[in-house]
C-alpha cells in the first residue's frame, strides 16, 4: 500500500514541485490550498500567494499530476492563531514574524489533523529545510534555507514531515517545474510579502482589528536614545521596526536609527549605530526540537532571517524562557522576532525575541 | 477501490440518454434559428414552440406562460427583480423571502434593496420550515414581491407554497417560488396554487446545465432583465436555445411520469440510509427530520467532527457528498440555512448532505451505511487509526 501524504499547496513554484516529486516518489499524494482568509472584490490581483488565483494555480498543477486537491477553510482559526498575535504584538511595540506561528500553528497543527482525518502517514510543504533522523535541518541552498521559520513546531511532528525541496536549490526548484511541465508555476513571481497583507502595509490590519486612535498608530515623540531629548513626532510605532532608517528625522552628523520601541509614552527611540549593539538574547516561548540543552551548553544562534549565525552560551533555562549570552555583538535584536538555536546544519530550536541584552549585561535602553 | 458512489444529485445529475438523443439533431441538421422565416427557422420555431408546449404542461401551465432561461438563477432573479422593478412605482417598495433560500434568491432580493427596496423575512421554525404565523405577519399592503423556496436544497425540507401563495395572493402582492429542487419530487400544478412565478432548473433533472424556465402567470407583468429582440414575448431577448429547451421538455415530461415512483424509491433508500447511520451513531443529527421533506436529500451532522475533513475522507473512499455552499475558492463556508433554523455554529460545521437520485442503489446505500460511520467513529477518535 502506498504511504498517503497530505502536501499543503500555496499555487507557488516551491510546493507544487513537492507535490510533483512525492508522486514521482510513489507517494499517494492529496494536494491542500488552505484558505486563511477571506478573499473579497478587495483582492489584489498580481499577489504572488494566497489568492484566489492562487488557489486555482494549486488545483491546475494537481489536475496536472491526477492527484486530488482540496481547499481547506482555516480562516478562524489562522485569525486566532496568527493575525490576532500579529496585531497585539505591533500594538506591544514589537516585530512579529506571522510566518512562525503559521507554520507552528496552521501547517505543522492545523493540517496534521486534516492528515489524521484522510489517513495520511505524511504531511508535505515547499519549505526549504530538511529532516534527518528525525531532526530540522538547514535547506541545502543556504540562500534559500527556511528553517529560521520553523523552529515552533512540535517536535512530534517532525517524524511525519516531508520536505521535499529542501535538498535542492531554488534554481533545480524551477528546473523540475519545467521539466514536469508546469510552465506558468515556473515563472512565478516569489512571494515576499505576508499573505495577508498584499500591498506590504501592515498598520492596514492593525487599523481594521484596533481601531485608527489605536496608541500604535497615534502620534509619539521621536526620543533621542542619550539624552532623552524629543526631537520629533511620529504617526504611530506600530510603522517601525528596531533598525529602521526610513522615516526619521534628518540632521544628525551619522546615520540614526531606530534603537527602540517604548509603548508605554509611544516614544521611537533613535540612536547611532552603536546603540544597536547587544550582548545577549532573551527568548520565551521556547521550544525546542532536540532533547532541551542545559545551560553552559555553546550554540550558533540566528536573531533574523538571513542573518550569519553568532556564536553563543546558553545561561539560563527557565521553563519556555532561555538567555544565551553573545560572543561578539550582534545589531538590532529585535522582540518579537525569533532567536533560532543552531549547530551547524541541525536545527536545535528557538523562541521569540523578548529583548536583547546591552552589552553590560543590562537591557539595551532599560527605560 | 470499488466503484465510486455518487450521492450529489441536488448539485446536479447526469444527461438522460433519452435527452441526449432528444437534443443531437439540432446540434446538426436542424441548426436554424427560430426567428428566421425560413425553412430551417421555421423547423426550430416549430421544435422550440412544442419544447415550450411540453413544459408548460408539466407545470399545468399554458405555453405563453412559460419563458426559457439559461438555468435556476436567471429564472430567479429575473421572476423577482422582474417583478419588483414593474412594481415599484406602484407605492409597494417591500420583498418577503426566508432566510434559507438559494443564494440566487437571496442575492436577487438584496439587489432590490439596493435599489430602494426593504428586504423582510420570515422566521424559520428548528425543523427548517417558514413559520407560516411570520409570513402572514409581514406579508402586508406594502408588499410587492415574495418568493419562498418550495423544497430546501441543503436539507430537503418542503415549505407550505399553496398556503403561502394563497395569502399573498389575499394580499395583493407578487408570489414566486423557486422550484429547483421541487420538481419532479413534489406535485406542481399552477392551475391549483396561485404562485404568479415558479423556476426549474434543467440540470437538476437530467437535462444539461446551462438550461431552466420561469413560469410567469397570465397577466403578470415583468421588466427584463437583458435587452435586445423580442423573443419570448421581449421577457428573455436572446436567440433561444432551441436544443436546450427541447432537453428540457424530454427531462421534464420524465420527471413528472416518472415521479411518483421515483419518490417512493428515494424515500425507502433515503430512510435505509439514515437508519443505518443512526444504528451506528445514534447521537447524528438529521436536519429537518421532523418536517415534511423531499426524499433526495439527508443532512446529517456528527457532532464532534467537521464536514471538510469527512468529506475529504469520503472522497478518498470514492463516495462523493457535499456540504453547506461552497465559497468562490472552492473551500467550504458555514451554512446559512443551518444558522438560520437555529442550528448551533459546531453541529452547522459537521453538515454533510447526502443527496440521492437516479444513480443510487441500493447497494450504494448499504456501502455508505457502512464507511460513513466507520469514518465518523475515526474523526471521533472512538477507534483506534
Amino acid at each position: 500500500m502506498r504511504e498517503r501524504v497530505l502536501v499543503a499547496m500555496s499555487g507557488g513554484v516551491d510546493s507544487s514541485v513537492a507535490a510533483a516529486l512525492l508522486v514521482q516518489q510513489g507517494y499517494d499524494v492529496v494536494g491542500a490550498t488552505m484558505k486563511l482568509f477571506c478573499h473579497d472584490e478587495k483582492d489584489i490581483p498580481d499577489r504572488p500567494c494566497c489568492s484566489l488565483d492562487s488557489v486555482n494555480d494549486a488545483r491546475r498543477v494537481c489536475e496536472t499530476l491526477g492527484v486530488p486537491h482540496y481547499v481547506l477553510n482555516l480562516e478562524s482559526a489562522f485569525s486566532h492563531d496568527v493575525v490576532d498575535d500579529f496585531v497585539a504584538e505591533y500594538a506591544a511595540g514589537r516585530t512579529p514574524i506571522p510566518c512562525v506561528r503559521c507554520n507552528t500553528f496552521t501547517k505543522f497543527r492545523d493540517l496534521l489533523r486534516k492528515a489524521e482525518g484522510i489517513d495520511a502517514r505524511w504531511i508535505a510543504t515547499g519549505h526549504y529545510a530538511r529532516i534527518e533522523n528525525g531532526v530540522l535541518h538547514r535547506g541545502q541552498d543556504h540562500a534559500k534555507d527556511q528553517s529560521y521559520f520553523l523552529w515552533g513546531i512540535d517536535r512530534g511532528v517532525l517524524s511525519r514531515m516531508l520536505l521535499p525541496v529542501g535538498d535542492r536549490t531554488k534554481a533545480q526548484t524551477r528546473d523540475v517545474a519545467r521539466q514536469l511541465g508546469l510552465q506558468v508555476i515556473s515563472e512565478k513571481a516569489e512571494s515576499q510579502d505576508i499573505c495577508f497583507v498584499p500591498d506590504g502595509d501592515h498598520t492596514r490590519i492593525i487599523r481594521k482589528r484596533l481601531g485608527a486612535d489605536a496608541p500604535a498608530l497615534s502620534q509619539g515623540p521621536f526620543v533621542l536614545v542619550n539624552t532623552g531629548e524629543v526631537i520629533g513626532m511620529h504617526a504611530g510605532f506600530a510603522r517601525f521596526t528596531i533598525g529602521q532608517r526610513r522615516g526619521l528625522p534628518g540632521g544628525f552628523r551619522e546615520p540614526m536609527f531606530v534603537v527602540d520601541i517604548r509603548p508605554a509614552d509611544r516614544a521611537v527611540i533613535i540612536g547611532p549605530r552603536e546603540a544597536l549593539l547587544g550582548k545577549g538574547v532573551v527568548a520565551r516561548e521556547m521550544n525546542w526540537l532536540v532533547a532541551p540543552l542545559e545551560p553552559g551548553a555553546e550554540v550558533e544562534v540566528q536573531v533574523r532571517h538571513r542573518a550569519e549565525p553568532a556564536r553563543g552560551t546558553l545561561v539560563r533555562v527557565d521553563g519556555e524562557e532561555i538567555e544565551v549570552a553573545l560572543e561578539e555583538p550582534v545589531s538590532a535584536i529585535t522582540p518579537g522576532q525569533s532567536l533560532v538555536l543552531y549547530d551547524g546544519e541541525r536545527v536545535l530550536g528557538g523562541g521569540v525575541i523578548e529583548r536583547g541584552l546591552g552589552v553590560r549585561g543590562l537591557p539595551v535602553l532599560a527605560a | 477501490m470499488a466503484e465510486p458512489i455518487y450521492l450529489d444529485h441536488a448539485a446536479t445529475t447526469p444527461v438522460r440518454p433519452e435527452v441526449l438523443a432528444a437534443i443531437e439533431p439540432f446540434f446538426g441538421p436542424r441548426f436554424g434559428n427560430p426567428s428566421s422565416m425560413h425553412r430551417w427557422g421555421r423547423e426550430a420555431r416549430a421544435a422550440l414552440d412544442e419544447a415550450r408546449s411540453r413544459v408548460a404542461a408539466c407545470l399545468g401551465a399554458q405555453p405563453d406562460e412559460l419563458c426559457f432561461t439559461s438555468g435556476g438563477t436567471e429564472a430567479d432573479n429575473l421572476a423577482i427583480l422582474g417583478a419588483w422593478r414593474a412594481h415599484r412605482d406602484a407605492g409597494r417598495t417591500a420583498l418577503v423571502t426566508t432566510p434559507i433560500e438559494h443564494k440566487a434568491v437571496l442575492a436577487a432580493v438584496h439587489q432590490a434593496a439596493k435599489e430602494g427596496g426593504e428586504e423582510r423575512f420570515t422566521s424559520m421554525t428548528r425543523d427548517g420550515v417558514v413559520d407560516v404565523a411570520s409570513f402572514r405577519a409581514i406579508t402586508n399592503a406594502n408588499v410587492s414581491v415574495c418568493s419562498i423556496m418550495w423544497v430546501n436544497n441543503e436539507i430537503g425540507t418542503i415549505q407550505p407554497i399553496p398556503e403561502l401563495a394563497q395569502y399573498a395572493h389575499e394580499q395583493g402582492a407578487f408570489f414566486h417560488t423557486d422550484a429547483v429542487q421541487a420538481f419532479g419530487k413534489v406535485a406542481i400544478d399552477a392551475r391549483a396554487v396561485p404562485f404568479d412565478a415558479l423556476s426549474i432548473s434543467g440540470h437538476k433533472i437530467g437535462a444539461p446545465k446551462g438550461c431552466g424556465a420561469m413560469f410567469i402567470r397570465r397577466g403578470a407583468v415583468i421588466e427584463p432583465l437583458f435587452h435586445g429582440g423580442t423573443q419570448d414575448r421581449g421577457r428573455r431577448p436572446g436567440t433561444e436555445n432551441v436544443a436546450y429547451a427541447v432537453g428540457l421538455a424530454v427531462a421534464a415530461e420524465l420527471a413528472v411520469k416518472e415521479r411518483e415512483e421515483h419518490w417512493r424509491t428515494l424515500e425507502a433508500q433515503r430512510d435505509r440510509l439514515e437508519a443505518l447511520i443512526l444504528e451506528k451513531v445514534p447521537d447524528a443529527i438529521i436536519h429537518g427530520r421532523g418536517a415534511p421533506r423531499a426524499p433526495h436529500v439527508s443532512s446529517i451532522s456528527v457532532p464532534g467532527t467537521d464536514s471538510e475533513s469527512l468529506l475529504m475522507a469520503l472522497d478518498l473512499r470514492g463516495i462523493a457528498a457535499s456540504a453547506g455552499s461552497a465559497c468562490q475558492s472552492g473551500s467550504i463556508t458555514p451554512s446559512h440555512v443551518l444558522a438560520a433554523i437555529g442550528v448551533s455554529a459546531d453541529v452547522a460545521s459537521a453538515a454533510i448532505r447526502m443527496s440521492l437520485g437516479s444513480l443510487t442503489t441500493d447497494e450504494c446505500i448499504a456501502r455508505v451505511g457502512e464507511v460513513f460511520p466507520a469514518l465518523v467513529q475515526k474523526a471521533r477518535g472512538m477507534v483506534a487509526a
